[in-house]
């Protein structure tokens, strides 16, 4: 956002710090080059990585989806809330798409539609329950969760015989298993090393980017984050972005549950098992706050693509998936004490300035700090 | 030197990353004596005190503790030597109880349990000598501010002290409380301790404290003067760094008959309001007076839609309005409110200051699709900034990072650029410097003859008389009584005690615990 620097006013005419700088300090330019490394690794180690269709396009396709659960933790991070409940909401929205077309013959989008209709109806629920009573999304999005848990399970099981939706509409392979391969112009062809499954999680991140960065109720997300009181008595509708947020979780959390039905053809109750772990890993990795104010949608990708490599990486080694689990757990260790730390750090950078003599704005702009600056701006 | 000092500070030096906070800063305590600490904010008390608590260490520099060279390395072992503080922030933990919260830094013990018997006689004994009567089973959470505060201030006194470091410790307890304290600082002086004072109050200072040490961007300019040698206008010279004239009251003229835009009707409220009827008229300075406890706030978040108004009736422009929320009330009635809690409610420390401005005008910047151009919300705060005088090194930059006084013109800021008409300013300068105050007023008159109607709010009698039109006066969350304001400080105080007493004596006291002479 160089934007942000022009300037009319004289006094506030200093420049921001280098924004190349400031870029080398955050979480993402520190991902960027680990995966760099992982895929230089990886693949002088098994050359088998480079395989397109085998190899590289199932790990996209797993990071489709998965950047689209962490994108469902980081819009109720951005207030400083969690949702407990994304797996089973994706579970929850997967079921009502499958069951439209499975019972009603409904077509691909309209399937869609439902499914993430009913998703946005269990976020709205969390999110007027957190809003109206006041009690901390940890405990309610957790009950949802319970809740979810059985409901799921027993409409498959009225529903169905084998605990399945299988019927596919149209076009439902197309969006979760087919390759740029199919996609031809005359006779110049994608590659086969890339799945179509990227296009929705692209086109997501694109509009939460802009969400948080260019529009009035994306700021007032952030605002609310970071301190709601102030956003309250600033005149934001904390009740209603709160509600929204929810919603919003609820709506992209059916979309990864439908996105990973594509991928496997068919609509199931144990789809989502998986994601809640994966949810925090992503955003936390790439720098959002657990606390609130500051997210980072490009951070999300990477931190879900840098464990996915990993997992990947080590599946072809051969290790085994409770090694994986392990491991998952440790990066996420690390990860929340990374943001501990940040915390901490921009504390002091914050305390460090709060005893500047109050008139040293002439040349030296107040030192800030890489944890200082990493707050107050969305990438996207 | 023939007695050692109780704690010398010699040639402090303290660096944060870019800034230096401490340079050569020197302090001589003696033993049974009041030493203030002055300076402006960000002159570097704070630093000093915590450098003195063990919460920072010293760059360069040495500390003597009756006359030996001690280090100290933690609050624990400032405590253990001898030192206790009370610091600026609110230190306390909500959920336990009064004796809790004094006995927390040692707790009796009984083997492995705690003695809750020794808690409870430690608790009594420590708030027996600031004359106060609590019960240490009291939980902290159904304290006012100004007994938080007195709370703090005897668990300073728990622990055996010979030096006490009182930062700013009147900031937010009134003036009956605050005779208490300095009742208490009397009497450690007769014991032979030395107490620090650090405050803005000059009254206070010359009333209470015997010696004065003055930090100036980090150096100490005055060092442990005799405070009888020295008249306020010197100190307040040595604090700023040149000479400040005298506040002029400007000639402001009210159009008396223009129609009130703000009105209270008897006006009763959920927050326990009873028949309260106040106007503004447009370019007035109103002042709401009281005592802390009041209700004052509690009025100004009554009309914000934070609380209900179950009689009487609130007018905005002549018409009946009903306020439901913050947004309401600048949205459709352009009524805006600065808090008193800055930190907590005014500003966001960990946004921008483009943010923090603009974040009322969003709602009016936002195109199709909600877009809000960055560059639109950034010239309108660069605007305010520079109209305001925020010092700051860029927009980009984070609230949190501000000296305190920018921060408060940050939170009035953003009411400004929605281009309120009718603003509520609650306690605009608690907690900042002289300099920065009188910017402040000279702000709050000009904003008043730009035509907006301003409530203003504060425990501060002094600020009253200079910036108030009209002093109305509350007590006990009602108002009983309006006094146009003379800005003669002697007749005006009279006059303001005297409603304070008249609204005591009509109303039977309840159970709240408040003295009165």
């Amino acid at each position: 956002m160089t934007a942000q620097n022009r300037d009319d006013a004289p006094r506030t005419a200093t420049r921001r710090p280098g924004a190349v700088r400031r870029f080398l300090a955050t979480p993402r330019f520190f991902l960027i080059v680990l995966i760099i490394a992982l895929v230089v690794v990886i693949g002088a180690l098994k050359p088998s990585f480079f395989n397109g269709p085998f190899v590289i396009a199932p790990l996209l396709t797993s990071i489709s989806i998965f950047t689209v659960v962490g994108l469902s933790q980081l819009v109720v991070m951005s207030v400083g809330h969690m949702n407990l409940a994304i797996g089973p909401m994706a579970a929850f929205g997967a079921m009502f798409a499958g069951m439209s077309f499975q019972l009603f013959g409904l077509p691909l989008w309209a399937g869609v539609v439902v499914g993430l209709l009913a998703g946005a109806a269990v976020g709205a629920l969390s999110g007027w329950i957190i809003a109206r009573t006041g009690v901390n999304s940890f405990i309610v999005t957790l009950a949802m969760s319970f809740a979810l848990i059985g409901l799921v399970p027993t409409v498959y099981s009225w529903l169905t015989t084998g605990s399945a939706f299988t019927v596919k509409p149209d076009g439902l392979d197309v969006i979760g298993r087919a390759s740029f391969a199919t996609l031809c112009l005359g006779n110049v062809c994608g590659t086969n090393a890339i799945p179509i499954i990227v296009v929705p999680t692209i086109v997501t991140m694109a509009i939460l980017g802009y969400l948080f960065t260019r529009t009035r109720i994306g700021r007032e997300l952030l605002m609310t984050g970071s301190n709601v009181q102030a956003a309250e008595l600033s005149g934001i509708p904390t009740s209603r972005r709160i509600i929204l947020v929810h919603t919003l979780s609820g709506v992209l959390a059916a979309l990864a549950g439908f996105l990973l039905a594509a991928s496997t053809g068919s609509f199931t109750p144990g789809i989502g098992g998986e994601f809640m772990l994966q949810s925090f890993v992503g955003p936390i990795l790439g720098g959002t706050l657990l606390a609130g104010g500051y997210v980072s949608i490009t951070g999300t990708l990477l931190g879900i693509t840098l464990t996915l490599l990993i997992r990947k990486g080590l599946d072809l080694f051969g290790v085994g998936i409770e090694t994986l689990n392990i491991l998952l757990g440790v990066i996420l260790l690390i990860a929340l004490s990374a943001d501990r730390f940040r915390l901490i750090r921009t504390r002091r950078t914050r305390a460090a300035a709060a005893v500047a003599p109050p008139d040293d704005t002439g040349g030296d702009p107040h030192p800030t700090g890489p944890g200082a600056d990493k707050k107050e701006e969305v990438s996207a | 030197m023939s007695t050692p000092f109780a704690l010398e500070a010699r040639g402090l030096s303290k660096s944060f990353p870019g800034v230096k906070a401490l340079d050569q800063v020197n302090l001589a305590l003696a033993a049974g004596e009041v030493h203030a600490l002055m300076g402006e904010n960000g002159a570097g008390k704070s630093t000093l005190i915590k450098i003195l608590t063990g919460v920072h260490r010293p760059d360069e520099g040495s500390l003597l503790l009756a006359g030996e060279p001690v280090s100290i390395g933690s609050p624990m072992e400032a405590m253990e030597a001898g030192i206790g503080v009370v610091h600026q922030e609110r230190n306390v933990i909500r959920r336990f109880s009064v004796g809790e919260n004094i006995v927390m830094s040692r707790m009796p013990r009984k083997g492995l349990r705690v003695d809750w018997a020794a808690v409870r006689s430690e608790a009594r004994r420590c708030l027996a000598q600031l004359d106060l009567d609590l019960d240490p089973e009291t939980p902290m959470d159904r304290l006012s501010a100004a007994q938080i505060q007195l709370v703090e201030i005897a668990r300073g006194l728990y622990t055996e002290t010979s030096v006490l470091l009182l930062d700013e410790p009147t900031a937010s307890i009134t003036s009956n409380e605050a005779d208490r304290l300095f009742r208490v600082v009397d009497r450690l002086r007769d014991q032979g301790k030395a107490v620090v004072f650090v405050s803005h109050k000059l009254e206070e200072v010359f009333a209470h404290c015997d010696a004065v040490t003055v930090l100036r961007d980090g150096r100490s300019v005055m060092e442990a003067q005799r405070l009888a040698d020295h008249t306020r206008d010197e100190i307040v010279d040595v604090m700023v760094g040149r000479s400040l004239a005298a506040l002029q009251v400007p000639d402001r003229v009210i159009d008396l008959t223009a129609a009130p835009v703000l009105e209270l009707d008897g006006v009763s409220t959920s927050l326990g309001h009873r028949g309260v009827s106040l106007e503004v008229r447009p370019g007035e300075i109103l002042g709401l007076y009281g005592l802390v406890g009041a209700g004052r706030t509690e009025l100004a978040r009554a009309m914000l839609g934070l609380g209900r108004i179950t009689q009487g009736e609130l007018r905005v422009r002549g018409k009946a309005a009903t306020i439901r929320s913050v947004r309401q009330a600048l949205e459709n009635h352009r009524i805006g409110y600065v808090t008193e809690n800055r930190k907590e409610e005014g500003v966001f420390l960990e946004q921008s200051v483009t943010r923090n401005i603009a974040v009322t005008v969003w709602s009016t910047l936002a195109r199709a699709f909600g877009f809000v151009s960055g560059k639109g919300e950034q010239a309108l705060a660069g605007q305010y900034v520079t109209e305001l005088d925020i010092r700051i090194a860029g927009q980009y930059q984070n609230v949190g990072q501000l000296s305190g006084g920018n921060q408060q013109k940050v939170s009035l800021a953003k009411w400004l650029a929605a281009k309120t008409e009718i603003l509520i300013i609650d306690e605009p300068t608690v907690g900042i410097d002289v300099r920065t105050k009188r910017s402040f007023y000279d702000l709050i008159w000009r904003l008043a003859d730009e035509g907006l109607a301003i409530l203003l709010i504060s425990s501060d009698l002094a600020e009253m008389v200079t910036l108030a039109d009209r002093v109305a006066v509350m007590d006990r969350f009602t108002v009983t009584g309006t006094v146009d304001n003379t800005h003669d400080y002697d007749a005006m105080s009279q006059s303001i005690i005297r409603l304070i007493h008249t609204g005591t004596a009509a109303v039977a006291a309840p159970g709240r615990s408040k003295e009165n002479a």
